[in-house]
């Protein structure tokens, strides 16, 4: 899932100063799991703003609502007619949602909740970690499970750099170093082989931004049907 | 041919000292060595950007080197350019003459003095072997050909006490594979360590400079504060000798352990030359020459 971060109060406080009715929106599925950006913290942030400009005694009407996607164009229709009444929207989706909700919502200024970090997991409660760069050229199956273009920082592809102490990372001491263990897994699974043979440079223009994908199934449709 | 290279091809000892491209323009220290060693040494390392820290391009470097009558092995580091970079450097690197290179993934950003930078890394170490080996059959990386290729003698790099040792050769024998001609070790105190590794080397044949350091006063505080947390080891009794060592001395007690190693690992044949590294510094270069017997 996408895990991201609530940006700091003060940030979305200076962004929300000039206006005196705004709209939070929340997303209800990757932020509200990783706590940043679903239903309660929509309320949190509200509650927030509404206390700490009420200190500097001045007004700010705030409405919240959540919706199950806002990368869904399914669940954020519904909200056009009512995001009119606002001067201002925080979404708290990440920055997929909040430009597809801007998308729709184009007659008001939109701001970011949250600061969008990566892909990730849920290893424990409050603690999630990258697995997963979306580089569209996926290495998995070669290098045993571990991704050595997210989990080595230097995304090498033919081993391990000359930085590794004890089996841990150059760049977080912390961390085992993604080829050492690329290495004991394919040890493990006799399939060492599959490293042996040098791997090409990388093709980055399939990861080339905006990516587009279109299912085989539709490519008629969207008029790309070879 | 480069002088590195035909010493090494002629089973001599080879000695590679290296200078430090300077953080700005002043190159006289720099070149110093270079005045002061002249013949005495196969040729002159010149890092890029040595642990992401930002000094002078070392391909500027280089040439500065060859032209105050050195000769260079340039390092190039896939950190700080993608690919059409780094094979335009290695053109441009060819045309002003320098041969000798040694391919390096590069130490990461945040170790460096400007962390918040983009680090590149479009190509690994052994694939920017691969495409200089490319190059000098006459095409790029895309297999478009060039007007006129270059001739290289590209090495890489190897950490004979990497722990976890087995990845470590995986990658060493991928740069053989992808045109390694010869090797520079990470820095060797432990010759006992260095022999074993030696022995156990799949290719047996290999070019193998071992670097020779002299420690900084920083680094001997870490190794005996036990926060020492580096890709080589210092026996017990050399942290003790050098840590004894007061102010004045410490250099140059650095400067005599370090001849030592040297004089041992060309005497035992634990490798083919030496990579010296001591602070770009001419004057400790010539005391560890001495203590050498060079």
């Amino acid at each position: 899932m996408i895990i991201a971060e609530r940006k700091p109060f003060a940030e979305i406080k200076a962004m929300v100063a000039p206006y005196k009715k705004i709209l939070i929106v929340g997303c209800g599925t990757c932020v509200a799991v990783c706590l940043a950006g679903g239903e309660k913290e929509v309320g949190l942030l509200a509650s927030q703003l509404k206390l700490a400009l009420g200190l500097e005694d001045k007004r700010l009407e705030i409405g919240e609502i959540t919706v199950e996607r806002q990368c869904d164009l399914e669940f954020i229709k519904p909200l056009c007619d009512f995001t009119a009444d606002y001067e201002a929207i925080v979404s708290m989706a990440c920055g997929a949602g909040v430009q597809f909700l801007k998308q729709l919502c184009y007659l008001q200024p939109i701001f970011p909740g949250v600061n969008t970090s990566f892909i990730g997991v849920n290893e424990a409660a409050g603690y999630y970690t990258e697995r997963c760069r979306a580089c569209n050229n996926c290495y998995l199956g070669v290098t045993g499970g571990i991704c050595p273009v997210t989990m080595c920082p230097k995304g090498l592809l033919n081993g391990p750099c000359g930085g590794t102490v004890n089996g841990y990372c150059e760049v977080n001491p912390e961390k085992e170093c993604a080829w050492s263990k690329i290495y004991h897994r394919l040890e493990l699974e006799g399939r060492l082989e599959n490293i042996k043979e040098i791997l090409p440079l990388r093709p980055h223009q399939r990861c080339a931004t905006p990516g587009v994908v279109i299912h085989p199934a539709y490519k008629r449709r969207y008029g790309t049907d070879e | 041919m480069s002088k590195l290279r035909e010493t090494l091809e002629a089973g001599k000892f080879a000695l590679v000292a290296e200078v430090k491209p300077p953080k700005g323009t002043a190159l006289d220290e720099m070149l110093a060595p270079v005045k002061s060693l002249g013949d005495r040494v196969a040729a002159f390392g010149v890092p890029d950007n040595e642990h992401a820290r930002m000094r002078l391009s070392a391909l500027a470097a280089g040439r500065l080197v060859q032209e105050a009558g050195g000769e260079a092995l340039l390092h190039l580091t896939c950190r700080d350019r993608n690919r059409l970079a780094l094979e335009s450097d290695l053109l441009g690197a060819a045309v002003l003459g320098l041969e000798n290179l040694l391919c390096v993934s590069g130490d990461y950003v945040t170790l460096g003095d400007h962390p918040q930078a983009k680090a590149v890394y479009d190509a690994d170490s052994v694939q920017l072997l691969q495409i200089v080996r490319g190059l000098m059959a006459g095409r790029d990386s895309v297999g478009l050909e060039l007007s006129g290729s270059p001739a290289f003698f590209p090495g890489a790099v190897v950490i004979p006490e990497a722990e976890p040792l087995a990845p470590q050769l995986l990658k060493f024998e991928k740069k053989m594979a992808a045109g390694a001609q010869f090797f520079v070790t990470a820095p060797v105190f432990d010759l006992e360590k260095f022999r074993r590794f030696r022995q156990g080397l799949p290719a047996q044949s290999v070019k193998l400079l071992a670097t020779v350091k002299i420690l900084s006063p920083e680094e001997v505080t870490l190794a005996t504060s036990g926060q020492w947390r580096r890709v080589y080891s210092i026996p017990e009794k050399l942290v003790q000798e050098l840590a004894a060592a007061g102010p004045e001395e410490f250099l140059g007690r650095g400067a005599e352990v370090a001849g030592r190693l040297l004089k041992a690992i060309k005497a035992e044949k634990l490798a083919d030359g030496v990579y010296l590294k001591a602070q770009g510094r001419a004057d400790l270069m010539e005391k560890v020459l001495e203590a050498a017997g060079f």
